[in-house]
């Protein structure tokens, strides 16, 4: 009788314990849902993490971080995510209400943790509507206020530039973090996010080295580039190229003809190779530009935003890549 | 404008300018004017007299082919941009900065065109004109500068430039001071008697016995069209038979 | 010092001499049209069919972008559309041309603003609306030298008919159908220098440059053909102008094209020969007709 009971409750046991390798094997099956704050990160996320981490992105391709605002779906999504990939250097002024909205409950990573910070100089060009005098730029943007103007660069950051992911070293600093990071959500997997980490690391290692050589290729007085976005600080200073800001020509009232002639004049002294201006919509304002100095106008940069599948920029990789073709071409045309 | 090939070589025969067979013009189906048969001769001077309303400028506009006939039919013997015409109600910008001189020499459209220059001859022609209504010398004067008679006066120095074979005029002096008229129908009469056919809308009763030599009673439909002796008193008569009914 | 206000931007600017060559074809253009509008009391109607021209100059945009081409077929056709539409309302219906017209053009006017809400942003609209002298590229000042020589000349072709029809309609009715085609003609000019200028002035400004020259000129002389040469001239010294004040003084420079050209006015409206403020005031009472003058032309 006794070895009946002891029978019965080793079967149930035996059953029990069955189910727990089924059980880890299905809970493992599941991807770890993970959200990105905007679609660079969760490109690179993608490639850390691969088919063990689905993630999503607040913040989509062609979409613009700083005036974003989160839909209750999407505080819905956060909510239900055990993982945050955020950018930090305040590039997401809206991301602490939200987690705070949806109480949001699990592990946030800050992929920008431990580069070496650029601070924006006082007087770069911010793009807005209004013809700010030199020097004064810095003081009007160090605190939070909401641009209701209809035009899509209201950038109002700290002092400290948050476009880290422009140079290729950030990125790796970036990966590096996000692997941290899933391993420490999902210890089950570390193995795997640590060997794609890896592989991936290497690839961008390689990015970078392509890139230092063929930007040091350009000839000194072919360096200068005069762009309206002021995202591209650490891309130029990794890669020894000079993203002159230009003042005050705005975005959709029509320019006068001092500020056209200021930035001429500009772009004549300082012999710039390219013109960059993606917030001109009127695109025989930039061809004159070009007739009038010389410059060559450039393509369309991809700052903040990958493109839709599809497009030129659909990954981190190739958003380089595409950024870097087009700067080219521009700077090496004559 | 009816114009058969007929028509024209029988009224070019019988010196015909216009044949009305039963005319009927209206405005928007509604009739103005019923049943006007007869003939105007060439060279003939008419006066068109009627209470108002009659149907006076009605006709003439018909005559002008401006109005389509809605019954009966009217021959013409010439085309219509041969036709001289003063309109009653002036629709001339008075205070349009033009002058004299270029005013009556729209009268010479016909030889000029939109690209012809004026000729000196024609400026001459122009010139004698102006001498014949009394405006020699106002050639180079804003036609905004001239009287009510003087202003009509030079509209008659723009027919007389356009020497048409046919003039129709509708009230011409309305409103126009005693000299002027006196000056106006001396040249009417010189037309007459250079063999233009004249037409002319008048109430003045006086005028007409004076001055036409045949007239035209209208009141809806025609009532008399002969010598203007025969025609007046029917008029006259008309007009009293109201009075007294 | 004047040499470095008044001449040192256009000589160190290629984009300022391209605007000044683009607004002194368009006045020589739309200038003495004006002079006929005012004539024939059709001044509004000229700031009715530059918004008429809109939608077509609107579906030109949607449909092949910011092409020289396709924008200025689609205005001009626009523009004659609501022109013939409203000619034969007048004819046919109880309306006049005004009432008729009016009409049409506001339709007109809310199409383009719905065709470019469809597609185009508000920077767009804006666009369209005030143009952008300053960016004038070859084909477009081709386009606005040529439509500046096609209108001088068919202005001349028309000039006396079109004066005949204004002063004595009756008259030129007698004479054929040249006064309905002087007016047809007169109607293509007017949109065509529209669309011209709404390239490069924008359709708000465009007819600035119709107008306001025309209304200034009114002032110093009487013949019609030396208002339309005054009026040129005004047109382009106001060009001029404003070119300098947005330069010199920062001000967008097709707003500041018609500012100087109502300034322009301002000061012929008070100060001018004839009929202005400062001429009512002197004439004695019963002289109302200034003094006369040589033959006109």
């Amino acid at each position: 009788m006794s070895n009946f009971y002891l029978n019965r409750r080793a079967l149930l046991g035996l059953a029990l314990t069955s189910a727990l390798p089924v059980g880890s094997v299905w809970a493992a099956g599941q991807p770890l849902p993970v959200v990105a704050s905007f679609s660079i990160l969760q490109d690179l996320t993608r490639q850390v993490g691969g088919d063990r981490v689905s993630v999503s992105a607040l913040v989509g391709p062609d979409g613009d971080a700083h005036v974003f605002e989160p839909t209750p779906q999407q505080a819905r999504q956060l909510q239900q995510a055990k993982v945050l990939v955020a950018n930090g250097l305040d590039f997401e002024g809206w991301l602490p209400r939200l987690k705070k909205a949806s109480g949001f409950q699990g592990q946030e990573i800050v992929a920008s943790q431990g580069i070496a910070v650029r601070t924006l100089p006082k007087g770069q060009g911010h793009d807005h509507g209004h013809d700010h005098g030199a020097g004064k730029e810095g003081h009007d943007h160090d605190h939070d206020h909401d641009h209701d103007h209809d035009h899509d660069h209201g950038h109002h950051h700290g002092p400290n530039d948050p476009h880290a992911w422009q140079d290729v070293k950030n990125a790796i600093v970036y990966v590096r973090n996000i692997a941290k990071g899933l391993a420490k959500a999902d210890p089950a997997n570390a193995a795997q996010y640590d060997k794609q980490a890896t592989q991936y690391i290497a690839r961008l290692t390689a990015l970078d080295a392509s890139l230092r050589q063929r930007f040091a290729a350009l000839p000194a007085e072919r360096r200068s580039v005069v762009s309206t976005h002021d995202a591209f600080g650490y891309f130029a200073q990794a890669y020894g190229l000079r993203f002159v800001p230009v003042r005050g020509l705005s975005t959709e009232s029509e320019p006068s003809a001092r500020d056209l002639a200021a930035l001429v004049k500009q772009v004549r002294a300082e012999r710039i190779g390219a013109i960059f201006l993606e917030n001109i919509s009127d695109p025989r304002l930039l061809e004159q530009l070009a007739r009038e100095t010389g410059a060559a106008i450039g393509g369309r940069l991809y700052s903040d935003a990958l493109s839709p599948d599809g497009g030129p920029a659909s990954t981190y990789v190739d958003m380089v890549e595409t950024n870097a073709a087009t700067l080219l071409k521009a700077l090496q045309a004559r | 404008m009816m114009q058969s090939v007929s028509g024209l070589a029988a009224a070019a025969v019988h010196g015909i300018d216009f044949e009305l067979s039963n005319l009927c013009l209206g405005y928007g189906g509604k009739l103005a004017l019923r049943g006007v048969s007869g003939q105007f001769a060439a060279g003939s001077m008419t006066a068109i007299v009627g209470p108002n309303g009659g149907g006076k400028s009605t006709l003439l506009k018909g005559l002008l082919g401006q109005l389509a006939p809605m019954q009966g039919s009217l021959r013409c013997r010439y085309p219509r941009a041969a036709l001289g015409y003063l309109a009653q109600a002036c629709e001339v910008e008075r205070d349009f900065p033009i002058s004299v001189e270029d005013f009556v020499s729209m009268g010479l459209w016909a030889q000029t065109g939109a690209l012809g220059a004026v000729s000196d001859a024609q400026r001459a022609q122009i010139s004698m004109a102006l001498a014949t209504v009394g405006l020699q010398g106002w050639q180079p004067r804003w036609i905004a500068e001239l009287s009510g008679g003087q202003f009509q006066r030079m509209r008659f120095a723009r027919l007389w430039v356009q020497n048409p074979p046919v003039i129709l005029l509708d009230e011409p002096f309305t409103g126009v001071d005693e000299p002027s008229i006196d000056v106006l129908l001396q040249l009417l009469q010189q037309w007459h008697t250079r063999g233009r056919t004249v037409l002319a809308v008048l109430h003045d009763r006086e005028m007409v016995e004076a001055f036409f030599p045949q007239a035209l009673a209208l009141a809806g439909t025609q009532l008399a069209w002969g010598a203007s002796a025969d025609v007046l008193p029917s008029l006259a008569a008309r007009a009293g038979a109201r009075r007294r009914a | 010092m004047i040499a470095e206000l008044l001449w040192q931007p256009f000589v160190d600017y290629g984009f300022m001499r391209r605007a000044l060559a683009g607004c002194l074809a368009l006045s020589a253009g739309a200038a003495p049209l004006g002079t006929i509008l005012l004539l024939r009391r059709m001044s509004l109607v000229g700031d009715a069919m530059s918004h008429a021209i809109l939608p077509g100059a609107a579906l030109g945009y949607l449909l092949f972008g910011l092409s020289l081409p396709a924008m200025t077929i689609g205005g001009l056709a626009a523009g004659l559309i609501v022109a013939m539409l409203s000619g034969v309302v007048t004819r046919y219906t109880a309306l006049r041309e005004d009432a008729s017209f009016a009409g049409f053009y506001l339709i007109s006017l809310a199409l383009g603003v719905l065709l470019i809400s469809l597609r185009g942003s508000n920077v767009d609209l804006l666009h369209v609306l005030f143009g952008s002298v300053l960016a004038l590229d070859d084909p477009t000042l081709y386009l606005t030298a040529t439509i500046a020589s096609l209108s001088m000349l068919g202005l001349a072709l028309v000039y006396r008919p079109l004066l005949m029809e204004c002063l004595d309609p009756g008259f030129l009715r007698l004479q054929g159908p040249m006064g309905s085609i002087s007016h047809a003609l007169f109607m293509l000019l007017l949109v065509l220098n529209l669309v011209g200028g709404f390239h490069s002035l924008g359709t708000l400004m465009a007819v600035a440059l119709v107008v306001l020259p025309a209304a200034s000129a009114r002032f110093w002389l009487r013949g019609v053909g030396l208002q339309m040469a005054l009026s040129t001239a005004i047109a382009m010294a106001g060009s001029l102008l404003g070119l300098l004040l947005s330069y010199h003084a920062g001000i967008a420079a097709s707003a500041a094209i018609t500012l100087s050209l109502g300034c322009l006015y301002l000061l012929s409206l008070c100060l001018g020969r004839l009929g202005s403020v400062r001429a009512q005031r002197q004439r004695p009472a019963n002289d109302s007709v200034s003094e006369p003058m040589g033959v006109s032309e």
